[in-house]
């Protein structure tokens, strides 16, 4: 008897960060019935080789997992570091990393919207957007994205040393106040900014209503049926701040380190199986051949962590559910919140920049060196919540974890995949902006690793 | 050789109008004038100058943003000031977009070369507003500064008032009257080795090079190179900043600044020649090639 079930798989996946596949068990009609979306992103081990080393070091080196939200992982590295040592630093360089987090934050929504362009229609016509293009009105769009991209990077390298793998932050604060020239800098660029940050979110949630209203959507000349549903999933939400993020010093932590647990991709991902179905149309170069061996257990590259022993969901719309009362679930709902998200980091960045006193000091008076006590920082990365856990003795770490944005939505959104055409597979999964090279830095908790280690082996 | 002046538009003899700027210059003013000068007229931000650092004749690189810490920075300090240390991070924190810096020639290279192949300058090198390279025929740790002024010219660091090399002397003069001069024999052996491959002396690649070389006391050589230098200078003379004597009208003139320049490239030539065969059947590293 021919199985009714088809296994199709899309490798490499694209427009998005790093290295990943999907592995897509479909019926008849082409309808997702289990997606798995798995990293295949080398594993750089980031975590292990942090031990013994400095804490000055270890987050300068975890701000490398990832380029365009390095701001995240130095911040939550340096932070796990004080919250395991104990320091409190000053609140003008509390305020100068606010406003690095969120230059950073408006650069990378700004390039997720090139990323997920192309999946669009300009509204009214079957005219899918590319943003290469020197027709308007995209080309005036791709202007705006990267001014605006321009605008958060220079906000980055003034308040933070530098755009991609900021230099300012250290231990105990920061290396350099900002000068009063370089405070009205910001301020006049958080400005030009907010307007440009308007007219983008605006045009952006026209295009994605579009696309919400529209029945199809072509693929490779496909015509594929969009669900009304697209990207459900009944997993929960998880955020710690709608800008910023928590940490074990914090008075009440928003976060909860004995909710959280980390299991293998063998406990989650589907085992080994063969390709059945190859699409040669699907852009560009096709799907995976058929009789393809596959085996997601044992090609994901990264742990899957629980919180309340389910994969929950991050990133803006988990903020905003959290934090404003956004109900709309789905694709288009995670893609709206994250655009809404433009203006919001803008005014709360316009607020940190008022506040900021140029002539405040920015390093605490005493740094300790640590007693090994375990701390934690989550911070909110423009993907969702980023915790790294860390133990620091006499100014070395010993131990060291990465609680990664990405790492958190592989599974959840694996969940969603089910319902949709297997083409759409993909723009489901850009709703979660994925960062897999961030997700994608170590594999497990240390209890496991022998387990691990063997299991490779095999 | 003929190269050994590297390109220019103009050069002149020159000296600042202002009293007050003259009074702590070395020479004729010239650097502290155009940064005011171009501080007031917006054309840079502030300045990358050697400030005074936390001991004495001992220089600190800073950013000078007012014509008080320009006038702070006035006068050679015959040791090494890493001016270059700030150019990144007086696009950051400092938050300028038009920079003007000082330096020697070799700073002047680094500079350029930042620009041209930026390693680790993002944004950076179109940030450049104004670069004035200053003569250079080599440069001292400060312990060797040390060494000449308390040993060998039985000084206190603290009662020297300034310090030249000039007319193939080392000078020290004190706040006291008292005035030393060394031969510059004496002084070889303190120098910064690195400084023994350099094969600039007027700082070839400024947007505008001064020295007192060529020029009487109290005056400056000023070689006017760039589009820019041109169009800066331009401007300051048109303001009354400086007043200039044609090259050829001063002594000892160009004459002597080609001779040692020439005199600096050959000798540093020969130095870079011998690093080729340093060893046995093995030589040393030429920057060069």
């Amino acid at each position: 008897m021919i199985p009714l079930t088809k296994v199709v798989e899309i490798s490499p996946t694209t427009r998005h960060e790093g290295h990943s596949k999907l592995v897509l068990k479909v019926n008849e009609a082409g309808i997702i019935e289990t997606g798995n979306w798995c990293s295949i992103t080398p594993v750089r081990g980031v975590e292990k080789l942090a031990i013994g080393k400095t804490m000055e070091q270890v987050p300068k080196i975890a701000s490398r997992v990832c380029g365009i939200c390095p701001v995240a992982h130095t911040l939550a590295g340096i932070e796990s570091m004080e919250a395991s040592i104990k320091c409190e630093i000053p609140r003008d360089a509390k305020l100068l990393r606010h406003i690095l987090q969120l230059g950073n934050r408006l650069h990378s929504i700004a390039l997720h919207d090139i990323l997920i362009l192309p999946d669009m229609y300009l509204p009214g016509t079957d005219m899918k957007i590319n943003p290469f293009s020197a027709e308007e009105p995209v080309r005036s769009v791709a202007k705006r994205i990267q001014r605006i991209r321009e605008i958060g990077q220079t906000l980055c390298q003034l308040s933070g040393g530098e755009a991609i793998h900021p230099s300012n932050p250290r231990i105990g604060g920061m290396y350099k106040a900002c000068s009063p020239v370089a405070k009205t800098k910001m301020y006049d660029l958080a400005k030009e900014g907010l307007v440009l940050a308007h007219e983008q979110m605006d045009f952006m949630i026209a295009i994605l209503r579009n696309f919400q209203n529209r029945d199809w959507s072509e693929v490779g000349g496909m015509k594929v049926q969009i669900p009304k549903n697209l990207g459900y999933h009944n997993q929960g939400y998880m955020a710690t701040d709608p800008f910023y993020g928590s940490s074990s010093l914090d008075d009440n932590p928003t976060w909860d380190m004995d909710r959280f647990k980390e299991v293998r991709p063998w406990d989650w991902y589907m085992g080994e199986t063969e390709v059945t179905l190859a699409e040669p149309r699907y852009p560009i170069g096709g799907t995976t051949p058929v009789g393809t061996k596959v085996n997601p257990q044992m090609e994901a590259c990264t742990g899957i962590p629980l919180y309340d022993g389910q994969p929950v969901e991050v990133g803006p719309r988990a903020r905003l559910v959290k934090y404003k009362g956004f109900d709309e679930k789905g694709t288009i709902g995670q893609n709206i919140a994250r655009e809404m998200e433009f203006t919001d980091c803008l005014y709360s960045m316009i607020d940190a920049i008022d506040e900021y006193n140029p002539a405040g000091k920015v390093l605490a008076d005493f740094i300790p060196q640590g007693d090994g006590s375990l701390g934690w920082a989550a911070n909110e990365a423009p993907r969702g919540t980023d915790v790294h856990i860390a133990q620091v003795k006499d100014g070395k770490v010993q131990y060291y974890s990465m609680l990664v944005p990405t790492t958190w939505n592989f599974a959840t959104c694996s969940a969603a995949l089910a319902g949709a055409p297997w083409q759409l597979a993909e723009v489901v999964v850009r709703g979660y902006d994925p960062c897999v090279s961030c997700a994608t830095h170590m594999i497990v908790l240390d209890e496991d690793e022998r387990i691990v280690a063997q299991r490779l082996i095999q | 050789m003929g190269t050994e002046l590297g390109n220019y538009k103009s050069v002149v003899s020159a000296r600042c109008t202002d009293k007050e700027i003259l009074k702590g210059a070395q020479d004729g003013g010239i650097v502290t004038q155009l940064f005011a000068f171009a501080l007031e007229s917006g054309i840079i931000d502030g300045a990358i100058v050697a400030g005074n650092g936390a001991e004495p004749w001992r220089p600190e690189p800073v950013v000078a943003t007012t014509r008080a810490e320009l006038l702070a920075a006035r006068g050679t300090k015959y040791n090494l000031s890493p001016n270059m240390s700030l150019i990144k991070e007086v696009t950051r924190s400092y938050g300028m977009d038009k920079v003007g810096i000082v330096g020697t020639p070799c700073q002047m290279q680094a500079l350029r070369k930042g620009q041209v192949y930026p390693i680790g300058l993002r944004d950076v090198g179109d940030k450049i507003a104004l670069a004035v390279g200053i003569f250079c025929m080599e440069n001292f740790p400060y312990q060797s500064i040390i060494q000449l002024v308390e040993d060998h010219a039985a000084m206190k660091m603290e009662s020297v008032k300034k310090m030249e090399i000039g007319k193939g002397k080392f000078w020290v003069y004190g706040k006291r009257g008292q005035v030393v001069q060394l031969p510059l024999k004496v002084t070889h052996k303190y120098e910064q080795p690195g400084c023994h491959v350099c094969l600039d002396y007027v700082a070839n690649l400024g947007d505008i090079s001064t020295g007192s070389v060529g020029s009487p006391d109290g005056w400056s050589t000023v070689f006017v190179r760039s589009r820019n230098g041109d169009s800066v200078w331009a401007k300051a003379i048109a303001a009354g900043c400086f007043e200039t004597q044609p090259m050829e009208k001063v002594k000892p003139g160009l004459e002597l600044v080609t001779k040692l320049a020439n005199e600096k490239i050959t000798k540093n030539k020969k130095t870079l020649e011998g690093r080729a065969t340093f060893g046995v059947g093995k030589g040393l590293r030429n920057p060069y090639l």
